[in-house]
């Protein structure tokens, strides 16, 4: 079934990371409804939080995939909305 | 040690054990090829063709030796140029440190001469990459793109170092040694996979790439006595059994061998070791497990569920699972399976005694080469048909574009695997197609002075796609007869090697043992077959074991 939900990242604020999260997202058609970023207590971390759409597959996919990322140091499936 | 850019470049491949590059120079890394020239001592440096060719011979060398392939180009098209070789790393989990160089600092982003964003245009295709901006960062980076492309599931890094960068000096020596981040894993529960594993009356076990770069072959084999299970190989997973094994059952999949496919769907269990489960393994997915219990051991936790949804997930290496696992299994017999497995095994593709057909020519060849032989193949039937008839003992034996396909690959694999292999005799099989498209390497074979046969199964035709237009598109044969005049020998010639022709088995046979000259002399050999040959069996896409082409 497909729902909303937000995906937390901690991310070493380097060059060209949320290209490589984007990436991820694009490259298996996967859309992103809304992306904040904003720096967090811990030096050189940034703190991004996605809101998409999708089924339980996506979602799995999405985070296995994102925990690969080098630059990735945490994903956090947060609450799942349903509606608005 | 206050070093140079391009100094501590090469004193960190040093230190990370390398002592061969492939490559190519150009103006973004005159520096590093400054270096090179004082460091020829200590490291080699292959110059080849192309660009190209450069990076499959470093994955090539990676395949054969198990370690870490290098290559360096410079900005720009030398770095595009990579994007092909660097993409069928990261498919096939080959490690390799691609090295680039790029403008100065100051000149990136203004279009400068041979300026491109190499780090984007390699964003999806790499296991990670770096643009070195400041020389402080050099060494650091150096260290982790090596452990990044040499751990957990192997593949490409690419660093890309400004020419300033390259001059610009720093303190060398000061970086700490890194360590890969801890990711998530999944728990380790082995008291129902085990339980699994006992209860099963018709195991099967399906070992793929994973099994070879975690050296895990000896352990499967083990447990392929211990569960008395028959074992099918995905084709990257091809050589982590010897063939003379008899209960290897050789390729599973659209074009594996008929018994290993069907034992695949008959099965009550399913031991998938190192696989990802390729579209062209698995075929229809919703009949591939339907009569089987899937357990799948994978260093990977994204490949759980990604194309098999399994019962059972092991995550770690797979050597030591395996190891752990054969703790706890006592030896067992099935009878009446190997009965089956037995029964299954007498079908088979007619056998053609005296013809001047593919599996004929493989098997030929086989004979006047050791079991340590490294054989390259480009991408086509003459692939399938060296996976299929060839007979391989030994691990990382075979080199193959097995994720992305790429024509082109053979030779620059085959030039690597070469020198990876302590420039022993290597065989390349290739076709007119595929070797059309890089065959420039020659020079770097000869100019090398390599000892490698080539074998062109020359059929006038892009046969693979030409099988499929027959088969799928009623015959209508869209830009697949070449009709090139290009004689391969002559060509082979020219370029220093020696090169023969031939279109009988009597033929082939004298030539075999003429360029049986050891680890010496470099020699092509352009078999004409038949157009119409084809690869067979052949299970179509999308679908399974019941709809299984045997007969041409």
């Amino acid at each position: 079934m497909e729902e909303r939900f937000i995906i937390d990242l901690w991310v070493n604020n380097r060059f060209g990371v949320l290209n490589r999260i984007t990436g991820l997202y694009s490259k298996r058609g996967y859309n992103i409804e809304t992306i904040h970023a904003g720096p967090t207590d811990v030096p050189g971390v940034t703190k991004i939080e996605i809101v998409s759409t999708g089924d339980d597959y996506m979602r799995t996919q999405v985070i296995s995939q994102l925990e690969k990322l080098y630059d990735i140091r945490k994903v956090d499936l947060r609450t799942e909305m349903t509606g608005d | 040690m206050r070093l140079k850019g391009a100094t501590i470049l090469i004193e960190e491949l040093l230190r990370q054990g390398v002592d061969t590059v492939f490559g190519y120079p150009g103006g973004a890394v005159l520096d590093i090829y400054d270096e090179l020239y004082k460091y020829s001592d200590r490291i080699d440096h292959v110059i080849t063709a192309h660009e190209q060719g450069a990076c499959h011979a470093a994955d090539g060398y990676a395949r054969a030796s198990g370690k870490t392939g290098v290559v360096i180009a410079t900005s720009g098209p030398g770095a595009t140029n990579l994007v092909t070789g660097i993409a069928n790393a990261n498919l096939d989990s080959v490690p390799l440190v691609a090295i680039t160089g790029n403008v100065s600092v100051n000149a990136l982003g203004r279009d400068s001469f041979q300026e491109v964003d190499i780090v984007g245009i390699t964003q999806p295709i790499v296991k990670h990459n770096f643009m070195v901006r400041h020389v402080q960062e050099l060494e650091q980076t150096i260290k982790e793109a090596f452990l990044i492309a040499n751990s957990g599931r192997k593949g490409p890094v690419l660093i890309d170092i400004p020419k300033n960068v390259q001059t610009d000096t720093c303190e060398y020596g000061i970086a700490v040694v890194p360590r890969m981040p801890d990711k998530p894993k999944l728990p380790y529960v082995k008291d129902k996979v085990l339980e699994a594993i006992r209860n099963s009356t018709k195991p099967f076990i399906y070992c793929g790439g994973g099994v070879i770069a975690a050296s895990a072959e000896q352990e499967v084999l083990e447990l392929s006595h211990r569960l008395d299970a028959p074992v099918g190989l995905s084709m990257m997973g091809r050589t982590a059994l010897p063939d003379s094994y008899d209960y290897n059952l050789g390729m599973c999949g659209m074009h594996g061998e008929y018994a290993a496919s069907k034992a695949q769907s008959e099965c009550d269990l399913m031991l998938a070791i190192g696989v990802r489960f390729s579209d062209r393994a698995t075929g229809d997915l919703n009949e591939y497990t339907k009569k089987c219990t899937v357990i799948h051991i994978d260093i990977d936790k994204a490949e759980f569920g990604k194309n098999v949804d399994p019962d059972f997930c092991l995550q770690g290496d797979v050597k030591a699972i395996l190891q752990d696992l054969l703790k706890d299994l006592k030896g067992v017999r099935h009878p009446e399976w190997r009965e089956e497995i037995t029964e299954f095994k007498k079908t088979k593709t007619p056998d053609r005694p005296g013809e001047f057909c593919p599996k004929n020519i493989i098997e030929a060849v086989r004979r006047h080469m050791q079991d340590s032989t490294v054989v390259a193949t480009d991408v086509g039937q003459h692939q399938m048909w060296t996976v299929q008839y060839y007979d391989f003992e030994q691990p990382r034996t075979l080199l193959t574009s097995g994720g992305l396909g790429t024509m082109g690959y053979g030779l620059g694999a085959a030039i690597g695997g070469c020198i990876g292999s302590g420039r022993k005799r290597t065989v390349l099989f290739t076709s007119e197609g595929s070797f059309g498209m890089n065959l420039n390497e020659l020079c770097t074979v000869v100019s090398q002075d390599l000892p490698i046969t080539i074998v062109v199964l020359d059929n006038n035709v892009l046969g693979m796609v030409r099988q499929w237009q027959g088969i799928f598109y009623e015959g209508r044969y869209s830009q697949t007869t070449l009709n090139r005049k290009t004689d391969f020998a002559a060509l082979a010639n020219a370029f220093g090697a020696k090169g023969y022709s031939v279109a009988t088995l009597e033929e082939l046979e004298k030539v075999l043992t003429e360029t049986d000259t050891g680890d010496k002399g470099a020699y092509l050999i352009d078999c004409h077959i038949n157009q119409d040959e084809k690869v067979l069996p052949m299970i179509p896409p999308g679908k399974s074991i019941k709809n299984i082409i045997l007969k041409g």
